[in-house]
């Protein structure tokens, strides 16, 4: 078995790992962050995109609100990269609670949020789609952050400093010597090799697998699960990120993010960690709770929808009482074993918010030099990120692939014209795997291929056979490809199968069916049914 | 949003009202150009209204009409057809299906576009998908048919394009060989490649109605025939020239060439649509595309005109009879919203809605699973033996409003196999009806 060694291992590749990994090598640190799938996969990269001012917990949770503001000021300096400085606006309609406004505003001043009193009309003026019907209307420094960008950020200067992020290797149980964990086993999702690491000391920075990967150890952190849907409808309704002024509940935010704005979320208890199922009524409520503040959204086309799980940290006493995730505090905290549980090496960090991922990692990071009895301080806070130049930061914002495009910067034969994603960038990318299995999920979210409007109705065909030319592999591995490419954007897209979105997949389905004939091509793969009941007897 | 409620008592201000015509036929689908077709063989006056041309513009090209028969479809559809009255095949009865089919044949042979089917025995043809599968169809455009495998097993070569993103010969070739048949794959050189990268299939196949495009192709093909009994194309062989592109290339290579379908848009539907549009046109039939009908005008149980949107005003269009081939869920012939209503836009007719709680019901879990979904096996509008639309009571709405096509309830146009036969079958029979014609 391949053994590494190194003096921290962080588990997840999540924003907090990824800013821990930065943070732990900006103080000397050698560390190695190993993720179970692709780098922004979890929580993070199941996202709004709301770098949050703070404003939206101000009354319900005020030192959260305290924590955003000051990290949003910070994330700012540090990642402009990833941020769309698009600026937020709370708003409130006739139908939502009078008194709530100047006390917000209120607490607001108190944590240090500039919140600029506007009136109706000049919020209409900043964002003409809103509401006629505006009862209070505040600018806040909110602004819309690209976690993939950030992430990738956050490595790829970490791996400068000489620090390293190993992707699908989960962790499968830890290294022991005595009362200190020393270590941590690894299987390669995709191969099922496994590895060993050492470690000084081993930073759980998994989200909300934090309680799941702390139960290897047999540790109890509690957490709480709270799964959360968005909708992204096509186009930019805004420009400014709209939140509801009201107490939090569903449905109360506006993002602007690319091409496409963002509307969330709901909030529903869940046991699993990986869940990502998002049920018709969230999507429905989600559009109901949208359209008294930009009126028509309800109408329009909706082209994507995804859950994210917040794992939200309580002591467990008053977790009870909660109802929902709303009022559940978004406060993050940061476990050291060594005192709660005897365990040495051994550090979590759970809870919090991507706006405040920074934080938390200077917070973890502290504990976990504390036990290595590193004494650097932390820096992460202190100069910008170097601008990833490498990254795939510029296939998320499609302006800037339609220019190149058209300027003969993006040659070869477009692919997914949704999304501008060409032949040649699909094969750099395949070889980029080496000979690591690559699915067709692997390339969208690398370069977003198949998630525009018509989500791989075309690019789907075409991708496939490119993949499967790269990888001289069988035309039974190469059409089972697409099968579970096509389906996965199904599971995307089920919610939102109404209306002109309704149309458009009937037109994929049309061609997966009686233009592929992919559906026959799939069930050649299967046993007949005689032969199963055969076996069976 | 609520629906544009047809409109039961006189026009709206500003309304221009144009001449009468006898028949009125919404939608440019298959269902309506054949409508417009038979209308206009019946000596009727006709105007043919359409917000776009329908979905033989992304269909693969061949016509379904039974595609899971076994051997004789026609006997299979008619045994279906007797056990089922609700089907729309059995609404349009056994004599409008053979007489639509073969109406088609001759109106498609009448514009020099000839489709093929198996005449000997009457079964459905075997031919080649994109992806490499087989499926059955029972007409086809003659070069899609030339692809038939029922008959030959002589090896297939399939030849691709160098770098053009719509057909990979490869992935094709090697499907096929699973299945057992004979092919392999060639890829040619397009000239100039760098000006290909948004090529879609119909830009190709106007460059194949040039003579020397096609020299071109044929002196990289012909060294790779021996041994080769037929040569497979995307179906790209050309569009306004495509019987001569065909016989043409065949010569060139020296073996019989055919057709596999692309993905979208469909050139074999591009072909068929630009020449019954010029043909209609010829016949002095009018075809408006672009401006859809928003409403019906009703007075009782008649349709007295339909209104359509225009510049400035929406503009009257009066008749005697009217088809409605507004087509099903994709073409917007049945409307959907978020909260899970599904409606009929221009007449609000009586619609059959999946029978399901809510909108999270309308899909299964699974994309691809064998009968397709309920929002489109459920979803459409009942109608009397006549084809005029029917109230839950099954008593008729309207008197002179005929319905053909994916519009009608009954069948799931995406997994049945039977979407282009009923297209025919009932448009056939929706204006024999309506003008009182003997069938």
């Amino acid at each position: 078995m391949e053994t590494t060694s190194v003096d921290v291992l962080v588990i997840g590749g999540g924003a907090t790992g990824a800013a821990a990994l930065y943070d732990l090598a900006r103080r000397g640190v050698k560390a190695l962050l190993v993720e179970q799938n692709d780098l922004t996969t979890g929580t993070s990269g199941r996202y709004h995109g709301l770098l949050h001012s703070g404003g939206r917990y101000v009354i319900s949770d005020f030192d959260t609100a305290v924590e955003c503001i000051t990290e949003n000021t910070i994330l700012r300096r540090i990642a402009p990269f990833a941020i769309e400085d698009t600026g937020g606006m709370f708003v409130a309609t006739s139908q939502d609670p009078e008194d709530f406004p100047a006390r917000w505003a209120a607490a607001c001043a108190k944590a240090g949020i500039a919140a600029e009193k506007l009136t109706p009309d000049q919020a209409r003026a900043i964002e003409p789609a809103l509401t006629h019907d505006i009862a209070a209307a505040y600018r806040v420094p909110d602004a819309s952050c690209d976690s993939f960008d950030l992430n990738h950020g956050f490595i790829t200067a970490a791996r400068t400093l000489g620090s390293d992020a190993w992707i699908y290797q989960r962790v499968t149980g830890f290294l022991r010597d005595g009362d200190a964990v020393v270590g941590a086993e690894l299987v390669d999702t995709r191969t099922g090799e496994q590895r060993r690491v050492h470690a000084a000391c081993v930073l759980n920075a998994t989200g909300p697998w934090a309680g799941v990967v702390a139960g290897l150890l047999g540790l109890d952190v509690m957490i709480r699960l709270d799964r959360g849907s968005m909708v992204a409808m096509n186009i930019r309704w805004v420009n400014t990120i709209i939140n509801r002024l009201r107490p939090p509940s569903d449905g109360d935010i506006l993002v602007p993010v690319g091409t496409v704005c963002v509307l969330g979320t709901t909030s529903i208890r869940t046991e699993d960690p990986a869940d990502k199922h998002v049920e018709v009524w969230e999507v429905s409520k989600i559009l109901q709770e949208a359209d008294p503040v930009v009126p028509g959204v309800r109408q329009g086309r909706a082209l994507r929808a995804w859950a994210g799980v917040r794992p939200l940290y309580e002591p467990p006493a008053e977790l009870a009482q909660l109802e929902t995730g709303h009022d559940v505090s978004r406060r993050f905290a940061v476990i050291d074993h060594t005192e709660r549980d005897g365990l040495r090496g051994f550090v979590t960090v759970v809870g919090g918010k991507l706006t405040t991922c920074r934080m938390m990692a200077e917070q973890a990071v502290d504990v976990v030099c504390q036990q290595l009895g590193v004494s650097a301080r932390c820096t992460t806070a202190d100069e910008p990120l170097p601008v990833p130049e490498s990254s795939p930061r510029h296939y998320h914002q499609l302006s800037h692939r339609v220019d190149r495009q058209e300027h003969g910067a993006l040659p070869g034969a477009l692919i997914c014209e949704c999304e501008v994603v060409t032949q040649p960038q699909l094969e750099a990318h395949i070889a980029s795997y080496g000979d690591q299995p690559v699915a067709l999920d692997d390339l969208r979210r690398d370069l977003r291929l198949g998630m525009g409007p018509c989500q791989a109705g075309f690019c789907g065909y075409r991708a496939a056979a490119i993949l499967q030319a790269a990888h001289q592999s069988t035309p039974e591995e190469a059409t089972r490809a697409l099968g579970d490419f096509v389906n996965e954007r199904f599971r995307g897209v089920r919610s939102l199968l109404y209306g002109h979105q309704l149309r458009q997949f009937t037109l994929d389905e049309l061609i997966y069916r009686r233009t592929l004939g992919l559906d026959a091509l799939l069930d050649l793969d299967q046993p007949q049914a005689e032969e199963v009941r055969d076996a069976a007897e | 949003m609520p629906p544009n409620k047809s409109v039961r008592n006189g026009l709206q201000a500003h309304t221009t009202v144009r001449e009468d015509v006898d028949v009125i036929v919404i939608g440019a689908g298959l269902a309506g150009l054949m409508a417009a077709v038979h209308a206009v063989n019946a000596g009727a006056r006709v105007r043919l209204i359409a917000q776009g041309w329908g979905q033989q513009m992304v269909t693969p090209g061949w016509l379904s009409v039974c595609d899971r028969a076994e051997d004789d479809v026609i006997a299979e559809v008619r045994g279906y057809a007797a056990l089922h009255p609700e089907h729309p095949y059995g609404r349009a009865g056994d004599d409008a299906m053979v007489a639509g089919l073969e109406s088609f044949r001759s109106a498609a042979e009448a514009v020099g576009l000839p489709y093929a089917q198996r005449k000997k025995d009457g079964h459905n043809m075997r031919l080649i998908t994109l992806l490499g599968g087989v499926q059955r169809a029972m007409i086809a455009p003659r070069g899609i048919a030339a692809g038939d495998l029922t008959d030959h097993h002589g090896p297939l070569l399939l030849v691709g394009f160098a770098g053009w993103r719509d057909f990979y010969a490869e992935m094709t070739a090697a499907n096929l060989r699973r299945q057992g048949i004979d092919a392999r794959a060639l890829a040619v050189e397009l000239p100039d490649q760098d000006r290909w990268w948004d090529l879609w299939p119909g830009d190709l196949a106007r460059h194949f109605d040039a003579a020397p495009f096609r020299e071109m192709i044929a002196r990289q093909v012909a060294p790779h025939v021996a041994g080769v009994a037929r040569v497979g194309f995307p179906a790209v062989l050309g569009m306004a020239e495509h019987p001569h592109v065909l016989d043409d290339l065949a010569r060139q290579i020296g073996r019989p060439v055919f057709e596999i379908p692309t993905l979208p848009a469909s050139t074999a539907g591009v072909r068929l649509t630009d020449r019954l549009r010029r043909w209609l046109l010829r016949q002095g039939a009018r075809v408006q595309i672009g401006h859809p009908v928003v409403r019906g005008v009703v007075e009782g149980r008649r349709c007295t005109g339909v209104e359509v949107a225009s510049l400035g005003h929406p503009t009257l269009f009066r008749a005697d009879q009217f088809i409605l081939a507004t087509g099903g869920v994709y073409n917007g012939g049945i409307q959907t919203d978020e909260s899970g209503r599904v409606w009929e836009p221009l007449f609000d007719l009586p619609v059959v809605t999946p029978e399901v709680e809510s909108r999270a019901d309308w899909y299964h879990d699974t994309l691809l699973i064998e009968r397709g979904h309920p929002i489109h096996r459920q979803t459409g509008l009942r109608v009397s033996t006549d084809l005029l639309p029917l109230d839950a009571a099954g008593e008729p709405v309207l008197d002179n409003v005929y319905v053909a096509g994916q519009l009608l309830a009954g069948f799931n146009p995406l997994t049945d196999g039977c979407a282009e036969g009923i297209a025919l079958a009932t448009a056939y029979k929706a204006v024999h009806t309506a003008l009182e014609l003997d069938a």
